[in-house]
């Protein structure tokens, strides 16, 4: 059996030119702004902020742990029609962003107004001064998990409707006028929240992961330790019980908690040992059912941790 | 304040005591008293102005963080922390058991990375990779692996290649690669046999590929605008590498051709198919088993693949199912010759097949387990090849393996391996493998 292919130069390219007419005729018809989120707080604000002008899509769903994607085929086909990217930078997509930048749009490369990376215009918590893997999976750039602190999202919010301006100038009036009503909500959902931060000062907590410094760092709370043996290493019984022996000592009754993707295993372990339960906070929007947007998100983590 | 007010009460302590030494009973019990009321408004003035000085500290430190948000300070700070470029080291060991002294491929000429490898304790690839941004219009990567061959540590340059980036202004989508580079084929090639799900290559491609096809040469790819994912290209390449060989490097000595399409299929499945071409001329000879077979005329190769992930709880950091498969056409046209059996030159056209499917499940966060089934159909061959190594004898080559794997953290892995192999009628190859595998320095990429 002999299987003869002969491709001919010219009728290819002519299928590829007919093929990009139509395909391109066909995005462009849209003339909505394209932005693919990295993570669903992300879509949530884009889409508060971009309104009707925008197409958002989440590379990531709440239950899926963000720094563990692949650069699978659906993502490198949206980062190639992309107009602007938002994510959290500091390393937390380090594993496949780059190569969706690689393979996207022209329009999301590094320096372009549509390249926006969250944790770039925030004050970043644990920057590590050391830097060796022997202390687990550690980002030099920082704790990464940003969106935890309402102040960060006021900011991120105002400098990614900077980006919106510049990307998409003939909706500015719009843009600014969906920040400048974003704010005010914003502000008074913060004042709200900060209404009873003595109580949050006097908690305790456990965490699996340090997805949650900038909630525990906004709020006051203390924070026990992680019952991840080092960042990105799972739980082992000898620590968990290290960790257990730290509690008892310091005679407090930490609230234990967890993303909707963190392993329960070891907050079942500790929760059985404390005889308390544990609690699976939403961490992002869709993280629960009640938590729909950034809103709802604070309001719902707040309850459940009060 | 608070230390001021400390000093005035440690002042205050040697006068009571100075009163204290002359008075008598009556007086102690008074200066007593009023000592004691003295402490307790000291103490209530002390708290007050702790209070206020931590009140003072937290509205500063309120305002401070006010002032860090409202700038854009930690961006430059964070960038210089940035190494650039990624350097990367892979440290890769085996110890591996063979039940059987041999292991040749039935109706099939292998050259030498395709071959089963050494027994025992040994090193495999230690590799060394240094991959950034050269500017904002290129990316450059370069992967040196240090091998042993023939006795001795050898330096194979498997990966130095350029790839433009969106900035260089072709159009959105168009990408170029130059140099030598793990080209587009199939769902391994372009991997490093670090990243594999197995210790070792399936049969088809040590036997058509010599373990990976890197060549030099270029390719240029275009991801189409649509939602779904269609990506195509092709390239041209000097014709050196198995499976051709010997390169008079007069034009060009391969070409290939891609497409390849993907998507999601709801929130936590992907899948890809692609389907490949590679068509080259052995022009100089391509060598095999030990350079005692020499393959001279055309080989082309043909190849699709499937790859499917499914993440059953939606975090595939906890739970994942990986089915994968490849399969691959092999036709070539020219000469055979063994000097072993003293063939000859000898006419060869015909088409063999090779294919694999493989299995792999993550029941825990750090354990996975997997199965791979491969199998080699050996062409037909004219007389002349009769009892030379491309003589199958009725016998197709196939390979069952399972492993387990342990994965510590993103940067080290331990596998057990075990294959069945039958790569001739003779043997029965029963393979006992453990491997490590680390990698130190920059954050790897995740490939589909």
């Amino acid at each position: 059996m002999r299987i003869n292919i002969k491709i001919g130069k010219a009728p290819v390219s002519g299928v590829i030119a007919a093929l990009s007419l139509v395909l391109s005729a066909a995005s462009f018809a849209a003339d909505n702004i394209n932005i693919l989120a990295c993570e669903p707080e992300w879509a949530s604000l884009a889409e508060e902020l971009g309104g009707s002008h925008v197409e958002v899509f989440s590379a990531t769903h709440a239950k899926q742990n963000p720094h563990y994607i692949r650069a699978r085929p659906s993502l490198i086909s949206k980062a190639r029609r992309a107009d602007m990217i938002m994510c959290s930078g500091a390393g937390l997509e380090a594993g496949w962003l780059p190569i969706l930048v690689q393979k996207g749009s022209s329009r999301i490369q590094p320096g372009k107004p549509g390249y926006f990376l969250a944790a770039d215009f925030v004050p970043v918590l644990e920057i590590p001064t050391v830097l060796d893997r022997s202390l687990g999976d550690i980002h030099p750039e920082g704790n990464p998990h940003v969106h935890l602190n309402p102040h960060n999202i006021l900011t991120i919010a105002n400098e990614f409707t900077k980006r919106l301006i510049k990307v998409d100038g003939k909706n500015r009036a719009s843009y600014t006028e969906l920040n400048e009503t974003f704010t005010l909500k914003w502000k008074a959902a913060i004042e709200r929240w900060e209404q009873d931060l003595a109580h949050y000062q006097a908690l305790t907590m456990v965490v699996y992961h340090k997805n949650f410094s900038y909630l525990i760092d906004w709020l006051g709370i203390n924070l026990v330790g992680s019952l991840e043996t080092k960042p990105g290493i799972p739980p082992t019984v000898s620590h968990l019980e290290e960790l257990l022996g730290v509690i008892d000592s310091s005679n407090s009754s930490p609230i234990i908690v967890v993303t909707p993707y963190d392993a329960t295993k070891g907050a079942k372990w500790l929760s059985a040992k404390l005889n308390k339960p544990y609690l699976t906070l939403p961490y992002t929007v869709g993280g629960d059912e009640q938590s729909k947007n950034l809103f709802d998100l604070f309001d719902r983590t707040l309850a459940l941790i009060k | 304040m608070r230390v001021s007010l400390s000093l005035c009460l440690i002042a205050l302590v040697p006068f009571i005591f100075s009163t204290n030494a002359t008075a008598d009973d009556h007086d102690l019990k008074a200066i007593k008293a009023e000592i004691e009321s003295m402490k307790k408004l000291y103490e209530s003035r002390i708290a007050e102005l702790e209070a206020k000085v931590k009140s003072m500290e937290t509205s500063a430190g309120e305002k401070s963080v006010a002032v860090k948000q409202s700038g854009n300070l930690p961006k430059k700070a964070r960038a210089v922390k940035r190494f650039n470029p990624a350097v990367s080291v892979v440290l890769n060991g085996k110890a591996t058991s063979f039940s059987s002294p041999e292991s040749e491929f039935a109706g099939f000429s292998v050259s030498h990375e395709g071959e089963r490898g050494r027994e025992g304790l040994g090193l495999g690839e230690s590799e060394i990779s240094v991959a950034a941004n050269v500017d904002n219009k290129f990316y450059g990567s370069l992967t040196a692996a240090i091998v042993r061959e023939d006795g001795s540590d050898q330096i194979e340059l498997e990966e130095a290649y350029l790839q433009t980036l969106p900035d260089l202004g072709l159009m959105d989508g168009f990408g170029i690669k130059a140099g030598r580079a793990f080209w587009t084929l199939g769902y391994m090639n372009e991997h490093h046999a670090h990243t594999d799900d197995f210790a070792d290559r399936p049969l088809p491609y040590r036997a058509f590929l010599n373990k990976a096809y890197n060549d030099d040469g270029l390719e240029v790819s275009y991801v189409l605008p649509t939602d779904f994912y269609t990506e195509i290209g092709g390239g041209v390449f000097r014709g050196d590498d198995f499976p051709f060989g010997e390169s008079d490097g007069e034009g060009i000595g391969a070409f290939s051709a891609f497409a390849r399409f993907g998507s999601d299929i709801g929130d936590n499945q992907s899948w890809r198919l692609g389907g490949y071409a590679l068509i080259g001329e052995a022009k100089g000879g391509r060598a095999g088993n030990e350079d005692t077979v020499t393959f001279i005329g055309d080989s082309d190769l043909y190849a699709v693949d499937f790859r499917y992930t499914y993440a059953p709880t939606g975090n595939a950091r906890e739970r994942e199912w990986i089915v994968q498969g490849e399969s691959f056409w092999r036709s070539e046209d020219g000469t055979y010759e063994d000097t072993n059996a003293g063939t000859g030159a000898v006419a060869h056209d015909d088409t063999s097949v090779g294919w694999y499917a493989q299995t792999v499940y993550k029941f825990h966060p750090a354990w996975r387990a997997g199965f791979r089934y491969s199998e080699l159909e050996s062409p037909d061959i004219l007389a002349g090849l009769n009892g030379s190594a491309l003589d199958g004898r009725n016998h197709d080559p196939r390979s069952f393996s399972a492993m387990v794997d342990y994965t510590n953290s993103e940067f080290s892995r331990i596998r057990f391996q075990w294959n069945n192999n039958k790569l001739n009628n003779q043997t029965t190859d029963n393979q006992f493998m453990i491997q490590y595998i680390m990698s130190v320095g920059a954050h790897g990429a995740h490939k589909y």
